[in-house]
């Protein structure tokens, strides 16, 4: 297993008076209405910032923010992000400095993009993830419509599967969104399922949130929220602790059995995806293993209030 | 697929052959001939020694295929050679085997294929490609939801495989629900006593102490079966016959009504005052709803009511000393008891029973999946509710049955909601249908009994209407009752559905089907089709009117004809 807690990390003030920030030469954000996704794009500092539309917020052109806006109609993170560096050029990237603010990601958008950056030989990336200081209704925030149209694989992170699917297991960052939960559950029915609760979470009343929507999955996942050892847990805005946490988990599980594939689904909070990315770029590109993830055709544009922390976070690919 | 299959075709001969020797000798022969199959023209092949690495060789090539796929959105292209025609593999590895390994020669191959659902249009669309250009030795058996289906189109030539001719369809849930009620009501408590004692919460492995089938029933809290419910109903009897609140809820209707001259007679209040006396028998507050029921029934048909109440109350006091004389009441009760009980509990705002072993059974619906998923909710609640259910004959409160089944009832519900646009287009339409059946249960003068199913021509409906249902049918939430229902005037013969049993709970429905409703083509299209969902509320209003006094359905300068006109009302049948 690898240890991810050594990557740097760093609390940015929440209030925007930001010292001892650099200056980036490329800022990525996605574009929504929560307040946290606009102030941290006033405030960081960067030669060029470029705003994503995603299309499944539903924006029209006259709702575009000013700035440099890229936006596409295709709901496929490829295709989208495939127009992206066609509009900008993948040379703007070489030797940059470049930093996204996923905040407003929709997860597979933020997972293909940091594929890309990746497989484009990019180094070194800064994230910054604003926390909210609450959700706008609670435990009956809505994050997406729920209607899932398709559960697949995220771009470039397909695996090359076994055809041996006894011992198949799936590994759901389970958040606010029990549909989903449920949906990719059914979806993967036959294999073992295990749970990663974002604990601490983000807000000390959001763990009891999580749970009280994670239980009304619990028929499709099988098993009880309390139930161990199919319950795990990293801190929901710590993306270095996931990875850490979910690199000694399937090391654990195939020390106990070999499995033979494994299914991973960050449904809970960003820095929760990010620690899923980071590990399955980092361990397992070739492997029996894929990222998989409900589609819906639209989100919430605007699911929080307030900012409560933000974070910046430095992952480093290796050579 | 092909690569995918074959590997396991391959990985399972070297289970079953591994050690055989005959296969020993032959497979020098196998190999060469399936290695073959997966060689370019002119190739230098190195031959195998061994199944595994023939597997290793297909799996390779799997692996290629995923890398270029993987690669798609970078490279645009996908680099790969297809070195064999579609199903060639799944079909001629089998074949091969069968020719060279004698003890094989009359083994058939069956592919096994579940979840069919989770593959996209394009994916079945293969599938069915294979299986239509199958070949022996080979067959296939797949399973998947029934929403699940989404495709018989093949890439042969653009046909469509059809049913008898290249595939039989065996619908499972409805084998399961033609099993005889008894048969699988004790296959149900079969299943779970086994369940229980493998997990030795009812009994240890002690024989002797089993515990029968019929014995399971004492482990739930269930209303004692009185005489006309009296003990079930005994919170009523506390006040006084004219106080109690369907009297009052009476009282009112006939003090509305007097205010219009009509032909149920001129009501005054010392005329309320006879009716409410004539219809009351205190002891027993079921047979007071029946006797209510019975002059609403005469209330909408324009009767003298003071003359209908005398009539009622002569005919219950003959009832009541003997159970088997026939009379209006007997026949009421025997059709609407559960209906009336229903009520009552609403009326006096309680909650709605679902209690005990033969309720769940029948909310399941031949699917013991919904039984144990009943049982494992009710088990947590009445943990939760500390009371050790199953041990020491401890009964397992109502409680905790009410509140198990309610989640079931909604998990069920939720559960529907499958992958695709129409999930909750789907629910929004099967609400609205479980809200009338709810709203007749609860009137005044419901016609049927026990509703929880309805007929409708499907020819004259719109088609979204007829795609909607035909999905609530595929998620269960309806039950297509084979052989549909007879429209009672033009005798032609109707589409007839069912509301899931599981649902029953989330509406205060009966789980037991008796009475069906035939509804009309607008009204089915304002509860499925969202283009005419604004008609629902007029409609629905319209048809619950006629059940609710004092109107019935008439408006008020109609009141003093005679009757209402019935032939304006769709054909109403019951099983």
């Amino acid at each position: 297993m690898i240890d991810y807690t050594i990557f740097y990390r760093k609390e940015l003030p929440a209030d925007g008076a930001w010292v001892d920030v650099p200056r980036w030469d490329i800022f990525i954000s996605s574009f929504n209405s929560s307040e946290r996704v606009n102030k941290v794009y006033d405030w960081v500092d960067a030669d060029q910032k470029h705003w994503l539309m995603q299309p499944d917020y539903d924006y029209r052109p006259d709702e575009y923010p000013n700035g440099d806006v890229f936006g596409n109609t295709s709901a496929n993170e490829a295709e989208f992000f495939q127009d992206y560096f066609d509009k900008v050029g993948v040379d703007l990237f070489d030797g940059k400095q470049i930093c996204i603010d996923i905040t407003g990601f929709i997860k597979p958008y933020m997972m293909h993009l940091i594929f890309c950056f990746k497989r484009m030989g990019v180094k070194k990336l800064d994230i910054i993830y604003s926390e909210p200081d609450r959700y706008a209704k609670k435990e009956e925030t809505i994050f997406s419509d729920e209607l899932v149209y398709q559960i697949r694989q995220v771009v470039g992170f397909a695996g090359i599967h076994a055809p041996d699917t006894s011992n198949d297991l799936l590994v759901i960052g389970s958040g606010y969104d029990d549909e989903l939960i449920a949906q990719v559950a059914e979806n993967k029915n036959h294999c073992r399922k295990l749970q990663m609760f974002g604990l601490p979470s983000l807000r000390p009343d959001m763990y009891q949130e999580n749970i009280l929507n994670a239980y009304k999955a619990s028929e499709a996942i099988g098993v009880g929220i309390r139930n161990m050892p199919s319950t795990y847990f990293a801190p929901a805005n710590d993306p270095f602790a996931v990875a850490t946490e979910l690199s000694a988990l399937v090391c654990k599980e195939n020390e106990r059995k070999q499995l033979s594939n494994i299914y991973l689904c960050p449904l809970a909070t960003k820095p929760q995806a990010l620690g899923f990315t980071l590990f399955y770029l980092t361990e397992c590109y070739d492997m029996s293993i894929s990222m998989i993830y409900p589609f819906c055709h639209t989100h919430t544009r605007e699911t929080s209030k307030g900012i409560s922390r933000i974070s910046k976070y430095t992952i480093e690919f290796a050579g | 697929m092909d690569l995918w299959l074959s590997q396991l075709v391959l990985n399972i001969i070297s289970d079953a052959c591994h050690d055989n020797e005959q296969f020993i000798e032959s497979q020098e022969t196998i190999f060469e001939k399936i290695q073959s199959l997966i060689t370019q023209p002119n190739e230098n092949i190195r031959p195998v020694d061994r199944l595994a690495d023939l597997v290793s060789i297909l799996h390779g090539l799997q692996k290629k295929i995923d890398i270029a796929v993987n690669n798609y959105p970078f490279t645009s292209e996908i680099d790969v050679n297809i070195l064999t025609s579609p199903g060639e593999l799944i079909f001629l590895i089998p074949k091969i085997i069968s020719k060279y390994f004698s003890p094989f020669r009359e083994l058939r191959y069956l592919y096994l294929m579940d979840e069919l659902e989770n593959l996209l249009s394009g994916q079945q669309k293969y599938i069915n490609t294979i299986v239509r250009e199958k070949e022996l030795p080979c067959s296939f058996k797949i399973g998947a939801r029934l929403y699940g289906l989404r495709t018989l189109e093949t890439y042969s030539a653009g046909e469509v495989n059809k049913e008898g001719s290249e595939f039989e369809f065996l619908h499972l849930d409805e084998q399961l629900r033609k099993i005889q009620s008894s048969q699988y009501k004790t296959f149900a408590k079969e299943l779970c006593l086994r369940r229980l004692s493998e997990r030795k919460i009812l009994f240890s492995g002690d024989d002797s102490n089993k515990i029968k089938t019929k014995e399971l029933d004492q482990f739930f809290d269930v209303d004692n079966k009185s005489r006309f419910l009296k003990d079930a109903t005994s919170f009523v009897c506390d006040k006084l016959s004219k106080d109690r609140i369907y009297f009052l809820k009476l009282i009112a209707q006939l003090k509305k009504s007097s205010k219009f001259s009509n032909s149920a007679g001129h009501i005054t209040d010392n005329n309320i005052e006879a009716i409410i006396n004539n219809l009351s028998c205190s002891e027993y507050p079921l047979i007071e709803k029946v006797n209510i029921f019975l002059l609403y029934q005469d209330w909408s048909r324009g009767y003298d009511l003071v003359k209908s109440s005398v009539s009622i109350s002569e005919e219950c006091s003959l009832f009541i000393q003997d159970k088997n004389y026939k009379c209006r009441q007997k026949s009421a009760l025997s059709h609407f008891q559960n209906d009336l009980y229903a009520q009552i509990l609403r009326e006096s705002s309680k909650k709605q029973r679902y209690l005990g072993m033969d309720d769940f059974i029948n909310m399941s619906a031949g699917l013991p999946r919904n039984l144990l998923i009943i049982l494992k909710h009710v088990f947590q609640w009445s943990v939760f509710n500390d009371e050790a259910p199953f041990s020491d004959k401890r009964m397992i409160s109502v409680q905790s049955q009410r509140e198990g089944v309610i989640e079931a009832s909604d998990w069920f519900f939720r559960d529907a909601r499958m992958v695709g646009s129409y999930g909750s287009v789907v629910q929004d339409g099967v609400s609205r249908l479980a809200t009338l059946f709810r709203e007749i249960r609860f009137s005044d003068k419901p016609t049927e009994c026990s509703l929880v199913s309805f007929s409708v021509d499907l020819t004259g409906i719109t088609d979204e209407a007829k795609k909607i249902i035909k999905v609530a049918e595929d998620v269960s939430l309806l039950i297509n009752i084979p052989g549909g229902q007879r429209d009672r005037n033009t005798k032609r013969v109707d589409g007839k559905y069912q509301l899931n049993p599981m649902l029953s709970p989330r509406w205060d429905l009966p789980v037991h089907r008796r009475g069906t409703i035939a509804l009309t083509n607008d009204e089915v299209n304002s509860i499925f089709d969202p283009e005419y969902r604004d008609n629902y509320d007029r409609l629905m209003k319209t048809r619950v009117m006629r059940m609710t006094a004092p109107m019935f359905g008439r408006k008020s300068q109609d009141i003093g004809k005679r009757s209402i006109n019935q032939g304006q009302l769709p054909g109403i049948g019951s099983d």
